[in-house]
């Protein structure tokens, strides 16, 4: 046990209740622990005390009056004691009728009037006048008690001891002071004895006056006796009464206030603690108008944990009014959520409040099917839209459009009508990629639980055919409105159609509403959709695909069957003696090629290799077969067609003209349309070019684009081309030939000629010399088309000239000598002259020509070689424009 | 109930006055517990006690701490009449302080109605040499005049702290056995004296 605590300071010594105070001193506790015990005055005011150290305590002062001792008690040093005093005062006191901002508890002050005047203000004097010793060398208590047990020395108990008085307080007194004090004593009781008397006599006069007071007194109440009866304090106590009512009608009014305050400061107190409760449908108003649903949910969660069993009949009016609200609320919340559009967040705040709202609605779900609903009525009324506009458009549009096909142009300029089928698709798609997600989102929520909301058994399968029925729509949809063919009939009257527009002005959006498509189908494989629900959009996306290519395709088709010859040589360049024709082809299979690898064949997310689908293959072979076939006719139709505008006069023909046996001009014509062998020729080298690069080309092209091979396509045309080559061919000896040949037989027996006439022969005959120029020209004709086609052409021709000279020796009659020389020379000129071009056949018909004419001497041989001589002399440069 | 059956040693009634903020509590709570407080807060009325050796006699000091602060100014006549000693401070920084004492000193000589009471005149602060104000000749010179010692002291450096309380209580002592002499003689006087006495403990 340490030393007891002791109390040797206080700052401030005095204050009114609440008064902080600072207690110093030692040993006053070793740790905020040890503190175990604080009275100030009397008063425990440990719960207030704060610790400060071994020698401070703060505490505050508790309700009381008057002085006292700060007791500090420790656990280590017991109950302590204390030097100094702390004296507790009231500033001011609130009485009934005083007036307080504050309310302040009454009873109390009621009290303290009564005990004002106790007893602990009675003052024990000092019974034998003796002065109180100094407080030095006093006996203590417990000795006195030993002394006299059951005995105390207050003078006003029962027990009272005189020695244990006298012992306490006069211990030292001398025993001359004690008696003193004794005579002190005696004498304040003689004088308490004897004072009665003495009293009357130094009064006698106004005790004489009181008696006769008294007796008159008495005579008035006699004489009144009669008068007022033997009760005269009838009509007093009526009279006090009366007054006494009164009074009371004052007090009563008073108190009727007193109560009315009262009732009014309760009703004022509930409304204040309560004040919750009755401000919130004005609160719930406020905040519903702000958008504060969170504040409105807590507080009506709160209201209800609060109030919900109350039976108190207000507060039930209270809660039926925010009811009300709350169930006004919750119905417009419910409208909210279902009025589209809105945002996914949004409605899951919805349904959050709703949710904590304990709205009667099946609110997620509810949302879930508003969704679905909005984006098949959206579907609807786009469609709707669209068809109404489709009607009136159509109309100009197709007047439009066979402008394009008259002119056989792409239209891609002056297209401001963008078919209502384009439109419509390419909104349709943006409108599920915008919708569906959150169909899906708030699906996912609905299901995973983020919406805190009961899931209810055989929703799963509903929501799953809701989707599946969106996502058809949609592509029912976009089927009908671009691909009509690949839905049956009653789907096709379900979903209606719009008109397709011609195929090159779809061709045109194709792409980029496959895009759209494609973007959609991107949107949903993000959403993780259910492999059956990608599995519509992809099979659609692979029909869109392969009728995308199948369309391009035909329009490549188109053009080149528009392709038209502008009959102009290339002279310079990659490939000479060709014109644009077959460059163009190549271009727009090129650009085919471009536009099919950009939309169609470029594989996105989860999407098949377009030509691992065997119907894919199929088309895309059909196409590209059209295709060839489109510019073999092309070609075919160039060469076939003698007449090629009916508008040219020019008729190119053979003119039957000894001399002149072709004639390339044209009369009243165009110069820029050659004549018909040249354009024969043309065209043959065009489709030599075709067949020998052109195709190679694209069949490269083609492969390297990742198409699959095609070979049997080309082989296909490339024999197909053959074929034409060689009717081209035909047709243009034919053309070329016969004049040429024809002109022979008459050249050779111009002027009478005859091989039995004796004419020496000093040159080559004219006829030889017209068929080499002939030659000559069919020579300069094909090298000025295409060198490449002379080795094909000319050869043919010689043929036929040799074959021409066999006949006509053949059926000479008789030749005369010198007709045989003439003969023979002219053969071997021929020959000689033809060399370069002759083929196996035609030089066996020179030499069977030869064999014909009879045989020569040796003069005859010389006269032969002289006159050939002469003649290679003088037709040097025509025997230079036949050798290669 | 003051009287304990334990033998009390001699108590003396120590009053500090002075104006607010001088260091009066400053004072008294170094010489009761050897600290010395920063912060300032205007005191309205503290009582300390405790017992001391003053001279190798054991005695008990109870000392008021009364408020500098003009606002309790009415209510000093009541502290100054049970006071047996005073200790006037003021501080040397403040030239204000000093002159309050003069005003202190006649309240005092007013309530007490005895010009030999028990009085020290106290220059706190002098720690705080190079913000002096008030000098030291001038202070002792006004001490003179009174017939009062002056002492300087520092409240943050304990210089002289205790040396104006053992002082002040040497002179209580001694007038206290003086008066005890004059009573002694007079006998016959001894009640109505010691009931006088009585209202001034």
């Amino acid at each position: 046990m340490g030393p007891p605590p002791i109390v040797t300071g206080l700052s401030p010594n005095e204050g009114p209740p609440g008064t902080r105070i600072k207690i110093r001193g030692e040993n006053l506790g070793k740790s905020p622990q040890d503190l175990v015990g604080l009275t100030i005055c009397g008063v425990d005011s440990l719960l207030t005390a704060e610790w400060k150290s071994e020698n401070k305590i703060i505490a505050i002062s508790g309700p009381i009056k008057g002085k006292g001792d700060v007791i500090v008690t420790t656990r280590s040093g017991g109950v302590g004691t204390c030097n100094v005093t702390f004296k507790g005062y009231q500033i001011a006191t609130i009485g009934p009728m005083k007036e307080s901002a504050v309310w302040v508890e009454e009873t109390e002050f009621f009290s303290w009037g009564r005990h004002s005047l106790s007893p602990s203000s009675y003052q024990q004097e000092d019974p034998l006048g003796l002065s109180v010793e100094d407080t030095e060398k006093k006996i203590p208590e417990d000795d006195l008690l030993q002394f006299y047990p059951n005995k105390n020395g207050d003078i006003t108990s029962n027990d009272f001891s005189a020695g244990w008085f006298l012992l306490e307080n006069h211990q030292a007194t001398s025993f001359n002071d004690l008696q003193a004090g004794l005579v002190h004593l005696r004498r304040k009781v003689q004088g308490q004895k004897e004072g009665q008397l003495s009293f009357l006599k130094s009064n006698i006069g106004a005790v004489m006056d009181q008696i006769d007071t008294l007796v008159n007194l008495k005579d008035r109440y006699e004489a009144d006796l009669p008068k007022v009866g033997h009760e005269p304090t009838l009509k007093l106590e009526k009279a006090i009464k009366e007054s006494e009512h009164e009074a009371r009608k004052l007090f009563d009014d008073v108190l009727n206030r007193k109560d009315r305050a009262e009732k009014t400061r309760n009703a004022l107190n509930v409304l204040t603690r309560f004040r919750f409760l009755f401000c919130l449908p004005c609160a719930i108003d406020r905040n519903v108008k702000k958008g504060d649903y969170d504040i409105v949910i807590n507080d009506y969660i709160r209201v209800k944990n609060l109030f919900h069993k109350t039976d108190i009949p207000i507060f039930k009016i209270a809660l039926n009014e925010i009811e009300k609200r709350i169930t006004d609320l919750q119905s417009k919340l419910h409208q909210d959520l279902q009025t589209m559009p809105i945002t996914v967040e949004q409605q899951k705040r919805l349904i959050r409040y709703l949710v904590n709202l304990d709205a009667p609605f099946d609110a997620a779900w509810n949302a879930i099917k508003a969704r679905s609903n909005y984006i098949n009525k959206k579907f609807s009324l786009m469609y709707n839209y669209h068809k109404s506009l489709d009607k009136p458009e159509s109309k100009s549009r197709n007047s439009s459009t066979s402008k394009y096909s008259k002119y056989n142009k792409t239209p891609n300029t002056e297209v401001t009508i963008i078919p209502a089928c384009i439109n419509f698709t390419h909104e349709i798609c943006l409108s599920v990629t915008e919708t569906f997600p959150d169909l899906w989102i708030i699906g996912q929520s609905y299901f995973s639980g983020e919406l805190q909301v009961k899931v209810e058994a055989g929703r799963q399968v509903e929501y799953k055919h809701m989707v599946m029925t969106v996502i058809e729509t949609f592509c029912k949809y976009v089927r009908a409105s671009l691909i009509p063919n690949t839905l049956d009939k009653s789907e096709k009257s379900q979903f209606g159609s719009l008109t397709l527009p011609e195929r090159d002005e779809i061709a045109l959006y194709l792409p980029e509403l496959l895009e759209s498509v494609r973007s959609t189908y991107s949107t949903f494989i993000q959403l993780d959709l259910p492999g059956d629900a990608l599995q519509i959009v992809s099979s659609l996306l692979l029909d869109l695909r392969v009728h995308c290519m199948s369309i391009l395709f035909q329009q490549t088709t188109e053009q080149i069957k528009y392709l038209n010859e502008n009959w102009k040589i290339n002279y310079n360049g990659k490939y000479t003696g060709v014109t644009e024709l077959p460059l163009k082809f190549l271009n727009a299979i090129e650009n085919l090629i471009q536009v099919v690898k950009e939309s169609v064949l470029l594989v996105e997310q989860r999407e098949v290799s377009l030509f691992e689908n065997p119907v894919a293959q199929k088309e895309m072979e059909k196409q590209l077969n059209n295709v060839l076939t489109a510019f073999h006719n092309v070609l075919n139709n160039l060469s076939s067609s003698e007449e090629y505008d009916e508008s040219e006069n020019c008729v190119p023909v053979v003119s039957q003209l000894v001399g002149t046996p072709v004639s390339s001009h044209k009369t009243g014509s165009r110069s820029d349309i050659p004549i018909w062998e040249h354009r024969l020729l043309i065209t043959l080298s065009n489709c030599l070019f075709t067949k020998n690069t052109v195709l190679d080309t694209i069949s490269t092209k083609f492969k390297e684009n990742g198409f699959p091979p095609l070979t049997m396509c080309f082989t296909s045309t490339k024999s197909k081309l053959e074929q034409l080559e060689k009717s081209i061919l035909d047709k243009y000896l034919e053309q070329k030939s016969d004049p040429l040949v024809g002109t022979i037989e008459p050249s050779m027996y111009l002027g009478r000629f005859d091989w039995h006439l004796i004419v020496p022969p000093t040159d080559i005959r004219p006829y030889v010399k017209e068929c080499i120029n002939n030659l000559i020209n069919v020579h300069s004709e094909i090298i000025h088309i295409s060198p490449t086609l002379l080795n094909a052409v000319l050869p043919q021709v010689v043929e036929t000239v040799a074959e021409e000279l066999y006949r006509l020796m053949s059926c000479v009659q008789r030749f005369s000598r010198e007709g045989a020389l003439q003969a023979k020379t002219d053969i071997m000129a021929l020959r000689e002259f033809l060399k370069d071009y002759s083929t196996d056949s035609a030089q066996q018909y020179f030499v069977e020509a030869l064999e014909v004419v009879p045989p020569l001497d040796r003069t005859d041989e010389i006269i032969i070689e002289d006159i050939l001589r002469q003649c290679r002399a003088k037709m040097k440069i025509q025997i230079k424009c036949l050798r290669h | 109930m003051s009287k304990k059956p334990t033998v009390q040693p001699a108590l003396h009634k120590v009053i500090m006055v002075g104006s607010g903020g001088v260091g009066k509590s400053a004072l008294t709570l170094q010489f009761m517990y050897d600290e010395f407080v920063e912060d300032y807060e205007p005191t309205k009325a503290d009582s300390y006690r405790k017992k001391i050796l003053l001279d190798g006699e054991e005695v008990q000091i109870d000392i008021l701490d009364t408020a500098g602060q003009e606002d309790y100014a009415a209510i000093r006549d009541n502290y100054f009449r049970s006071g047996e000693g005073f200790l006037c401070i003021f501080s040397i920084t403040e030239d204000e302080s000093f002159q309050a004492t003069q005003e202190f000193r006649e309240q005092i000589l007013r309530v007490k109605n005895d010009d030999n009471i028990p009085f020290l005149l106290v220059g706190n602060k002098c720690d705080l040499e190079e913000k002096r104000k008030v000098t030291f000749q001038e202070a002792q010179d006004r001490a003179n005049k009174w017939g009062v010692p002056y002492v300087e002291t520092s409240a943050k450096t304990r210089e002289h702290v205790d040396k104006v309380f053992f002082d002040l209580m040497r002179e209580i002592r001694a007038r206290k056995k003086d008066e005890n002499k004059t009573n002694n003689g007079r006998g016959k006087d001894k009640n109505k004296k010691k009931k006088l006495k009585c209202t001034i403990l």
